[in-house]
């Protein structure tokens, strides 16, 4: 939902690229992965962006540069209009209580050794956000706010289930009143049941506060559920982006196609449905012209020689396809 | 005389430290046919099949009834259980790691399993172990043969695993969320080759995992299990159609949707409780909307249905048998 007031971009990030020197084996020369690799989205306030892709394609570098945790070699992030401080510098601690982390492992998010109650607590005594004399009203919100009960404030993380931890998390994050947050797989760990407990919280806190979020995950039906609109990722790039309700209804891009068509629907027959076959492939060995060429169904001459680039292939949708309509013409401004 | 059913559990019971955390599984597998285990994390989807396969640490207590073709492998003499395990039935670990070894070259690790099970040595075995990894997609296996488990992918070793546990040909393969770690393309070519194996070899299947709708497409038949116990079996389109537990009906729900309207989730209240204390009466009374007085008393059965599903619930939800007819032959005009 876009905030009526607000028309520009919370976040928005130009020509992002990030390379990570990767070993082949213990002793093989380093090769230069393009981890992300000319990444341009915009994320207005309150919007949901769902990014999804294969395993290795860079969703989770991308979350992390969003937030400069992690620093491009190329591109670069503004948030609220104003470039992204370097990471570690005042500046950048400054901000970093307006945007927030939520990952997949809330065990791994957590410190072992504080209650329930301490680890609420920890950002709002850390950006000295709220005075100490008020802070235990305020954690005690935030523990109602995500479905926690009070007398598990002296809970230790062990002593809670995955879903309770991961809302201890959350509450975390949304205790310096965030605008953005990043989400990187927050439910993939969860049980259906208490996934569907945690997506229902995250939306209504959405809601209720105005956050905008990138929600990353590889759980096309989650994303769809979340997000407002959908980024498909293809080995360091997107391939595709439209509104959330018309990418899986009726998707472009043959990758998105053959993700769409791989996702179990209860009482649907696997036969039918297009199966990719392939593997995926190896960052560290990008394929010529468009990577996803060697798999798909529908390659011709020149997706083996020339990249596809990103462009306007119907109202408010992009894709990057030599087989789509419009991707021969130049964009209108 | 053969009879049709391949594994027939009985009662089988297992607690860890005095804890029980299976409460008596009634299950019979049939010659060639595909059942799905689904429930929620915990609910001993896993435990059950280590149990009747011997694979549990000792502190495990196991009692009950594991019959395979009539014969007893429960508390048996240990070669009984080793003439089973791995040709007989043949397991696919949740844990992947635990399965390959890193620093055996795949050709050996498949060859090693077929001089075990199946007594083939030299060029035979080795002749066999490329046939299997044909069979599973590795393509150039004579090239791939003398590689380690980390110069394939994930989707690759994943259908090694399934190469090895073929190389016994067994009856019963028991897949403990073969496709979990999986990217969704790679999940759906794994789904399609263990739907084509089986028709193929004629093999039974049990498919265990947290996707229902994978369940769907793999299997004939599936049990949900919550908190040790089995609570609803039947039908594939019994159960997705007309769900009568109101867990089962619980799990479908919270399912989000690929298509139609976005709508919010349905989901479970609460979590599965921990086996040390279980609730009085139904175990899934807290969590249930439908539960009343006598839910939290008596626990109830799991008993047939007049449409041939089990159930153990006092008051089911959805259609009781008449009323199913109608909505399979719909479920056949949507599917056809
Ligand atoms: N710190 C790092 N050092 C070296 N390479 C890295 C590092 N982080 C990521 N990579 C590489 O960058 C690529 C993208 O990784 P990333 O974790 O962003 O993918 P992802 O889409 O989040 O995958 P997943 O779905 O598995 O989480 C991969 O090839 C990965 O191996
Ligand atoms: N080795 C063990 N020692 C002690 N308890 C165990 C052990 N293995 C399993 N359990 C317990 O037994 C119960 C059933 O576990 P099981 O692994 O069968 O669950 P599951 O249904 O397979 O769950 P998941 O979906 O997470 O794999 C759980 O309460 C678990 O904690
Ligand atoms: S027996 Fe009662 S509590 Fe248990 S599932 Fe049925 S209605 Fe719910
Ligand atoms: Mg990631
Ligand atoms: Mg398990």
């Amino acid at each position: 939902m876009i905030a009526p007031s607000a028309n520009a971009a919370l976040i928005e990030a130009k020509d992002l690229v990030r390379t990570y020197e990767v070993r082949q084996g213990m002793f093989g020369k380093a090769t230069p992965v393009r981890a992300v690799d000319g990444i341009n989205l915009t994320v207005m306030p309150g919007e949901t962006l769902g990014v999804v892709g294969e395993s290795g394609s860079g969703k989770s570098t991308l979350g992390r540069m969003l937030l400069g945790i992690d620093s491009p070699q190329e591109g670069e992030t503004f948030f609220d209009g104003k470039p992204m401080p370097k990471l570690g510098t005042p500046e950048w601690r400054a901000l970093r209580a307006r945007m927030q982390l939520v990952y997949q492992d809330p065990l791994a998010a957590l410190d072992r050794r504080l209650t329930v109650a301490e680890q609420i607590g920890e950002p709002l005594a850390i950006h000295k956000l709220v005075p100490k004399e008020h802070r235990a009203i305020r954690v005690a919100e935030l523990m109602v706010s995500v479905g926690l009960r009070p007398d598990q404030a002296d809970r230790y993380p062990h002593e809670l289930s995955g879903g309770q931890r991961q809302r201890v998390v959350i509450a975390r994050a949304l205790a310096s009143r965030p605008k953005l947050l990043v989400c990187d797989e927050p439910v993939s760990a969860l049980d259906v049941s208490i996934q569907a407990q945690v997506v229902n919280m995250l939306r209504d806190l959405q809601e209720k506060n105005g956050i905008a979020m990138v929600f990353i995950s590889h759980d096309l039906k989650v994303v769809r559920n979340m997000a407002d609109r959908v980024a498909v990722m293809y080995l360091g790039r997107i391939v595709e982006e439209a509104s959330s309700d018309v990418i899986f209804a009726a998707p472009l891009h043959p990758y998105t196609k053959a993700l769409v068509s791989s996702v179990p629907v209860p009482g649907k027959p696997l036969k039918g449905r297009t199966i990719l076959q392939g593997e995926p492939p190896n960052p560290a060995n990008r394929p010529s012209g468009c990577a996803f060429h060697p798999r798909c169904p529908l390659a011709t001459d020149i997706c083996r020689t020339s990249v596809p680039h990103l462009r306007q292939v119907a109202d408010g949708r992009t894709a990057a396809c030599h087989l789509l309509a419009g991707a021969d013409q130049p964009v209108a401004a | 005389m053969i009879s049709d059913n391949l594994v027939e559990l009985h009662g089988l019971t297992v607690a860890f430290d005095g804890v029980k955390v299976l409460h008596g599984i009634d299950l019979t597998v049939r010659r060639g046919e595909a059942i799905g285990l689904v429930g929620e994390s915990g609910c001993g989807k896993s435990v059950t099949w280590l149990a009747a396969l011997g694979l549990l640490p000792g502190k495990a207590t196991v009692a009950g009834s594991v019959r395979v073709d009539g014969q007893e492998i429960l508390g048996g003499p240990r070669t009984v259980l080793e003439s089973v395990r791995g040709k007989r039935i043949a397991m696919i670990f949740q844990d992947p790691s635990s399965s390959l070894n890193p620093v055996i070259c795949i050709g050996r690790q498949i060859t090693e399993a077929l001089v075990i099970h199946r007594a083939l040595t030299g060029k035979a075995a080795k002749a066999e172990a490329l046939r299997l990894m044909d069979m599973v997609g590795i393509p150039d296996a004579r090239r791939r043969f003398d590689l380690f488990p980390h110069e394939f992918s994930g989707g690759q070793c994943q259908r090694l695993m399934i190469a090895m546990a073929l190389a016994g040909e067994p009856d019963l393969l028991v897949a403990d969320e073969p496709t979990t770690a999986l990217d969704a393309t790679i999940q759906a070519q794994i789904l399609d080759l263990l739907i084509e194996l089986r028709k193929e070899t004629g093999m039974a299947t049990i498919f265990i995992s947290h996707d229902l709708g994978a369940v769907s497409q793999v299997c004939e038949r599936a049990c949900v299990m919550y908190a040790g116990r089995i609570v609803e079996q039947g039908t594939i389109a019994a159960l997705f159609d007309n769900p009568r537990h109101p867990y089962t009906r619980g799990l479908f729900d919270a399912i989000p949707r690929l298509d139609g309207p976005r709508e919010r989730l349905i989901p479970i209240p609460g979590t599965v409780p921990h086996p040390r204390d279980l609730p009085e009466g139904c175990a899934f009374s807290p969590r249930c909307s439908h539960a009343a007085a006598d839910c939290r008393s008596g626990r109830p059965n799991l008993s047939a249905m007049d449409d041939g599903r089990l159930l153990s619930c006092f008051h089911p939800v959805g259609h009781p048998a008449g009323l199913m007819q109608a909505a399979e032959s719909r479920i056949q005009e949507a599917v056809s």
